[in-house]
């Protein structure tokens, strides 16, 4: 194989791996933040919960970044189309998102009930609405999204974004993705909180597994039988990253079964998936919230592995010119570009998983509502 | 253990030579960030010591 | 037909104008004022005196207030060159990708990490490492800058790629090239050294404020000893830097030089002034007035008495063949997209540099198609494109000069400060703390000023000389664009006045309202755990 195509596969497994990794620690933290105002019931409480995450989320939100910025250097014919296509979308996911450091930030530092109210909600909002929109996305781009390509390489959108609103399926996919999320902010709770917030996440997080694991059933219904996209003629891997030349698709149904019928090992990735939500859900009502959290990694495993492996080489499909989507083949840096960012990510991921792993240890133990109140620095 | 920190000691000051003479030769502005930032933080901290001593002499101690 | 419309366009530009300008307001503060707490932090750990820890404790609090709305809105940056400029993106992406992303992995990670530990692990670090840890916030930050201005450089002086007709965008070719770039290194130090003299007004500023009120005096008098004394050795570094920068884009960005100093018509050395104020007129291409001194101009820019500096004029007519030959360029390549013909692959190299003028002149094609323009046609498109190779003088040569006006002022206050303030005679210079007061806004202007100056004086392209800001933007509604600029208006505004409120507030309430009584001599958190039972 050509060093270009190895490279295009190991950009996108790190994508793949990033997606898994933004949906499993910033989920983790949006799912604290959306169930704020449902497991603490007066301020100590809410305080409490906040600072469970309070010495992490930013560094998880620095996941989300990267999940951009990767996107941008690795793909960014992908970055470039995605986010614009998806632009009343991407713009609400980003005011969400910036909400939400402002919310960490400003929320305890005064004292006024209106301030700290008007907070909570925030949080609520920027916690469900990011990912909602992260689900719903990927239900978007396996429905198929309508753009087409200028001479030039300038995209032309062929549709309105309230036709990638308005489909069951990407709402279900949406609504799945706010319940893994609720599931893991819950086991997260459990982990290193006490009793009356300890009880309330556990029962959240019972039911965000319960509805995941349903949802996702559902889903895999739909997507065998909605229309998906398959090449009528091999590409060629090695292919200049130009979306205008050198591919034939074909836009039917059925076809996102392709991959599984060709490779049935593949069914592993949907099982992994459906096994974990359920039980994560069982350990979490045995009071196993260690378990349940490292469960939590293979539901994200699971679900953003079944995508990837039904789409695979598609990473965008168009539906109005098919043979213009968007895949790994297509979209990608130069050969100099991803070896560059190779390099960089086998010199630093290294480097930040020690740290990170270092700061969890400094800041390990139980987080007391006393403790909060009385520590000037907290949340 | 003494062998070993004066080890760890030449490693770092060869590290830290290597690295000078690289970005000194690459890219010279970067070198002087680098040299820049420590001796301001140096000087602002010796201008917060030499208050200390300026205050501790005089009984009055006018700001 | 899919046309660009030039509403859109504008729209793009000030959504991204307005929300970096926005952005910008923070980012100095906290490249300035995380290396003032680690300085702080120095002297706490070296003397072992507590109030340096006090120091360090309440600088942060207020870093952290400035800090949440810098991550926040940095994230709209990352967004917006996807969402708002695809065409860019995926032109320039390849290059362009790499810094963003290594920004994340190396700086941004780092800072957010540690920011966490370096609020929370007061009690749980030894000092030495807590210390350690405030660098690495510093660290971690100003390296952050590193890699954006890596990137804004790049956009300036395209560096490390070369155009690729096969996938239609600028491939990247040198990382090497793209990271020493001298622009990017003065460009960065520039900045973060911009930032350095922001944080030290600042905290020179708020202690001034102490001081007239005689409160907290000890804690003031030091805040203030530390922050003057920084402030002016920034100040120095900084008017050095942007007489660097100035002396590059002579060299790489004539046109933008030529802007700044409102230049016309090619200088005259040795005699040439350096206008002090002047009223530029874009339209009539001339000064309406001009105050300056003799003499100045040719060894500001060139560092000798002899170099003529090329004016605007002279800049517009020698683009005159370039964009002829650009068109040339664009055509072959429109037509080799279309049928890979090496015969028009060869035009086009016949023609390569001169392709961003080409692009430059399909506004003014007919259809914005230059394939299209018929021969007789020719020679008014060129004359039309002409004048677009400008800047926007005015915005350009006042931006320019008002950061300056601003950095002499800078330097006079810190010198006159950093006197004031190692002869004790603090207090007794009341007109001097006040003007300290009032003047906390004022580095971050000069910032704002310095970004106008850089990116108004790059356009109008988006890489330099290679890809124009008219073709860059999404080709979005008007009706997307006005719904996102509404929203930015409000998130922004409740920002601003929050981050203020707290801001006030906290300043107000001063040091010593911010530890707990017991101060770090029991620690908060032994004496919560032990009261913890009380709260099941």
């Amino acid at each position: 194989m050509e060093l270009y195509v190895i490279l295009k596969l190991i950009w996108a497994t790190i994508l793949c791996v990033l997606l898994i990794g933004l949906g499993l620690m910033v989920g983790m933290d949006m799912g604290v933040g959306t169930l704020l105002r449902f497991v603490g019931r007066n301020d100590g409480e809410r305080r409490t919960a906040l600072n469970i995450i309070g010495p992490h989320w930013d560094g998880n939100q620095v996941w989300f970044i990267l999940g951009g910025g990767a996107i941008f250097a690795a793909f960014p014919t992908l970055y470039a189309t995605s986010f614009s296509v998806f632009y009343v979308v991407m713009i609400l996911l980003l005011f969400s998102m910036i909400l939400r450091p402002v919310a960490f930030e400003y929320r305890s530092k005064a004292d006024s009930k209106l301030w700290r109210a008007s907070w909570d909600w925030v949080f609520l909002v920027s916690g469900f609405l990011p990912m909602f929109i992260y689900g719903a996305a990927f239900g978007n781009i396996l429905e198929g999204v309508g753009y087409h390509f200028g001479w030039n390489g300038q995209y032309y959108q062929d549709d309105s974004f309230f036709s990638y609103l308005l489909s069951p399926f990407v709402v279900l996919c949406g609504l799945m993705s706010v319940a893994l999320s609720v599931y893991q902010g819950g086991v997260m709770l459990m982990l290193r909180s006490e009793n009356p917030i300890y009880d309330r996440a556990q029962r959240y997080a019972t039911r965000g597994g319960i509805l995941a694991a349903v949802l996702f059933a559902i889903g895999g219904v739909f997507i065998s039988r909605m229309k998906g996209f398959m090449m009528t003629e091999p590409a060629n891997p090695a292919m200049p990253a130009n979306p205008l030349h050198g591919q034939h698709v074909a836009h039917t149904a059925g076809a996102w079964l392709h991959n599984f019928t060709a490779h049935p090992v593949l069914w592993v990735l949907p099982l992994l998936g459906l096994t974990s939500m359920v039980l994560g859900t069982v350990a979490v009502r045995h009071n196993k919230s260690v378990v349940a959290w490292w469960v939590g990694l293979g539901s994200w495993v699971g679900t953003i592995g079944t995508v990837a492996a039904a789409m695979f080489p598609f990473f965008m499909p168009s539906t109005t010119a098919p043979d213009q989507s968007l895949t790994i083949w297509n979209s990608c840096a130069s050969a100099y570009g991803l070896t560059c960012m190779l390099v960089v990510a086998l010199i630093f991921v290294p480097l930040i998983l020690c740290y990170t792993s270092w700061c969890y240890y400094v800041m390990r133990g139980k987080v007391r509502t006393a403790d909060i109140i009385h520590d000037s620095h907290s949340y | 253990m003494v062998i070993l920190r004066l080890a760890g000691l030449a490693l770092v000051l060869v590290i830290s030579l290597l690295f000078a003479v690289f970005v000194g030769d690459q890219g010279p502005w970067y070198f002087a960030w680098v040299i820049g930032t420590v001796m301001i933080i140096l000087i602002s901290g010796a201008g917060a010591i030499l208050f200390d001593a300026q205050t501790d002499d005089s009984a009055e101690s006018e700001v | 037909m899919d046309l660009i419309n030039p509403t859109v366009v504008d729209l793009s530009r000030f959504q991204f104008a307005l929300t970096a300008l926005y952005h910008f307001m923070f980012v100095p503060l906290t490249l300035g004022l995380t290396f003032m707490l680690a300085a702080m932090e120095t002297v706490y750990v070296v003397t072992g005196r507590k109030i340096y820890k006090e120091m360090a404790q309440f600088w942060g609090k207020l870093f952290g207030i400035n800090f949440a709305i810098g991550v926040a809105t940095g994230i709209t940056m990352e967004f917006e060159f996807g969402t708002n400029w695809s065409m860019y993106s995926r032109f320039f992406g390849d290059m362009f990708g790499t810094p963003l992303a290594i920004e994340g992995l190396m700086a941004f990670f780092m800072e957010s990490t540690f920011v966490g530990l370096m609020f929370f692990g007061w009690d749980r670090l030894s000092k030495p490492a807590h210390l350690a840890v405030t660098y690495l916030v510093a660290l971690g930050s100003n390296l952050s800058a590193l890699w954006i201005l890596v990137a804004n450089a790049s956009m300036n002086v395209p560096e490390g790629a070369h155009f690729d007709p096969e996938t239609m965008r600028m491939q990247f070719d040198s990382f090497v090239h793209v990271v020493f770039n001298p622009d990017a290194q003065s460009k960065f130090v520039h900045t973060s050294v911009a930032g350095y003299v922001s944080a030290a007004l600042f905290v020179m500023g708020i202690s001034a404020f102490y001081i007239l009120r005689g409160q907290h005096k000890q804690f003031a008098a030091r805040s203030f000893r530390m922050a003057a004394l920084f402030g002016i050795i920034s100040t120095v570094a900084v008017i050095t830097l942007g007489d660097v920068l100035g002396r590059m884009d002579y060299e790489k960005q004539p046109t933008k030089i030529a802007a700044i100093e409102g230049l016309w018509h090619t200088s005259k050395p040795p005699y040439e002034p350096w206008i002090l104020a002047a009223l530029p007129d874009d339209a009539k291409q001339e000064n309406h007035f001009e105050i300056g001194v003799p003499f100045v101009l040719t060894p500001l820019i060139a560092h000798d008495f002899n170099t003529p500096i090329t004016g605007l004029h002279e800049l517009e007519d020698a683009a005159e063949p370039r964009i002829r030959s650009g068109i040339e360029a664009v055509s072959a390549l429109r037509r080799y997209g279309e049928t890979h013909q090496q015969a028009d692959l060869d035009i086009f190299h016949a023609h390569e540099n001169d392709m961003g003028y080409g692009f430059l002149a399909t506004r003014h094609a007919p259809g914005q198609d230059v394939t299209a323009i018929p021969a007789a046609a020719l020679d008014q498109v060129v004359q039309e494109t002409k004048p677009d190779i400008l800047p926007n003088v005015f915005v350009t040569f006042w931006a320019f000069r008002l950061m300056v006006f601003l950095a002499l002022y800078f330097f006079a206050l810190f010198a006159i400060s950093s006197y004031v303030s190692l002869k004790n005679k603090l207090e007794r210079n009341k007109l001097l703390l006040r003007l300290c007061m009032w003047s906390i806004p004022l580095p971050i202007l000069a910032t704002e000023f310095g970004w106008i100056t850089a990116e108004a004086g790059r356009q109008p392209w988006t890489v330099f000389n290679k890809l124009p800001t008219f073709m860059s933007a999404s080709t979005h509604s008007v009706s997307y664009m006005l719904f996102s600029l509404a929203g930015f208006a409000v998130l922004y505004s409740i920002f601003i006045a929050a981050e203020l409120y707290l801001m006030f507030k906290f300043a107000r309430l001063g040091p010593e309202a911010h530890d707990t009584p017991h101060d770090s001599a029991t620690p908060t958190h032994l004496h919560a755990v032990s009261s913890a039972p009380a709260a099941h």
